[in-house]
């Protein structure tokens, strides 16, 4: 059965997922998952349950679907598309595993662990700075500083300029939406300046190498095979937007998770080494990457399904992670057993920041869950669409300060 | 050396098979193999392989 003879049928859902006012979360799609593993969109293909989006995320007829994306908008030439390009996310087979094991090593849980001391020293120094007691706008007085100071302690950075990172970081991210054409001269001159940064980085570790992450990476070599200049730039300004955005919006959804379940901040509060448990848990059910996205490199079937080369295959992060077959009824627990989610993809492409990001989140989660007490919304925030990568712009909450 | 993968853990990402090619591979299903027994001289990237595994589901003895 082809995807085109499915369009009429009755039983296979259909989802315009490019209408502004589609929610990704909604009654719509979980009712949906309910009739069908599969739904059809603009694009190609959703993916609803988590078994077949389990196997369809490391599927070896599959590709990581975002290589297009520039050309689609138009996007064919010039520094944006260059570095689109080169991004290990957008290379396959034995180009993208040569990057990998040259990268991997220096993401390792050994290399990360000696970060822990610092994140838990930044989350108390960003809470002590609320301007006001029992307040505060959560991403701009803490979500975003710890994403950008976490990714300034990694590359070894001044951690006072961190909102230079922030600022360009969000500039490279306009390059997500629609618009990135007419954004392209904002788009290009954030990469050019963070290019300078890289560059500069580059040339000091090479001079005085150390026990760093960057030294890491400028050290890293494979059967006397290493990284080009070219290539820990691109590299580098690739980490610095990709670890940016999604842990500022990461901690902002966690933060709506727990203000929905306030039994469970108390529990975190009381026993932060739930810290590890809290994260997944967020994670599963409110991801900020709400799809994976990944497209088909030749004809094949799947559970019946015919997918044709090309389709574009959209796997639903949060319908798989609330999937009522493996999960069972909607909860939110910290002490509860899961299945992994799937918040950091998988497969050949999974996260290659992951035990970072895990590392920094389970450590500021419990800490916020002591010092700011029954946290509640204080009305007012704004949110990006739910669809695609998603989060808070701004979380203004109240709360009861805690020692 | 002898490579034990907890199965019920691996969910066949396959970072172990970019990283030591030679003892872990993909099948054309995605689906993980691996040799139990490792020659010596291969223990550099085991290691890595069993550090940069996303659910750390690999244990090396010997």
């Amino acid at each position: 059965m082809t995807i085109a003879s499915q369009l009429d049928h009755p039983t296979v859902p259909s989802f315009d997922v490019t209408d502004p006012g589609f929610s990704i979360t909604s009654d719509e799609v979980h009712a949906a998952r309910e009739r069908s593993w599969y739904a059809t969109t603009n694009y190609g293909i959703a993916v609803l349950r988590y078994d077949e989006v389990s196997r369809l995320l490391k599927h070896p007829k599959l590709r990581q679907g975002s290589v297009q994306w520039p050309a689609h908008n138009g996007v064919t030439e010039g520094p944006f598309a260059q570095w689109w390009a080169s991004w290990i996310l957008n290379k396959e087979g034995e180009e993208h595993h040569r990057l990998r094991r040259l990268m991997n090593p220096a993401f390792s849980p050994k290399l990360i662990g000696g970060l822990v001391p610092r994140f838990q020293a930044l989350a108390a120094e960003l809470v002590d700075a609320f301007e006001r007691p029992g307040h505060c706008e959560f991403m701009g007085e803490f979500a975003e500083p710890y994403a950008a100071r976490v990714i300034a302690i990694m590359l070894g950075l001044p951690e006072d300029e961190w909102p230079i990172i922030a600022r360009e970081a969000t500039n490279i991210g306009l390059a997500m939406g629609v618009t990135i054409q007419s954004e392209l001269p904002t788009i290009e001159g954030a990469l050019e300046r963070l290019y300078a940064y890289a560059d500069a980085l580059i040339e000091d570790r090479r001079a005085n190498p150390g026990d760093d992450f960057v030294s890491a990476l400028v050290q890293a070599s494979r059967d006397s095979d290493t990284l080009s200049d070219r290539e820990l730039r691109d590299g580098l300004v690739l980490l610095i937007f990709g670890g940016y955005d999604t842990t500022r919006n990461q901690l902002g959804l966690a933060m709506q998770s727990f203000m929905n379940h306030p039994d469970q901040w108390r529990l975190l509060a009381e026993r932060p080494e739930l810290g590890g448990k809290a994260v997944e848990e967020v994670m599963r059910v409110n991801p900020t990457v709400r799809w994976v996205t990944r497209e088909a490199l030749e004809d094949f079937t799947f559970e019946g399904l015919d997918i044709a080369a090309g389709t574009t295959v959209h796997l639903f992060s949060e319908s798989a992670g609330t999937d009522p077959r493996v999960f069972g009824e909607p909860s939110f627990d910290l002490t509860a057993d899961r299945k992994p989610h799937f918040g950091f993809g998988g497969g050949a492409h999974h996260c290659l920041g992951h035990f970072v990001a895990r590392s920094d989140m389970s450590e500021a989660l419990p800490l916020l869950a002591r010092r700011l007490r029954d946290p509640r919304p204080a009305g007012g925030s704004t949110w990006l669409p739910d669809s695609g990568n998603t989060g808070p712009m701004t979380l203004p909450i109240d709360f009861t300060p805690g020692a | 050396m002898k490579i034990i993968v907890d199965l019920n853990l691996c969910q066949d990402h396959g970072q172990c098979a970019i990283a030591a090619p030679a003892v872990f591979r993909m099948t054309d299903e995605g689906k993980l193999e691996y040799e139990e027994i490792a020659d010596e001289a291969r223990r550099a990237e085991v290691e890595e392989a069993a550090d940069v595994c996303p659910v750390q589901a690999i244990l090396i003895e010997g």
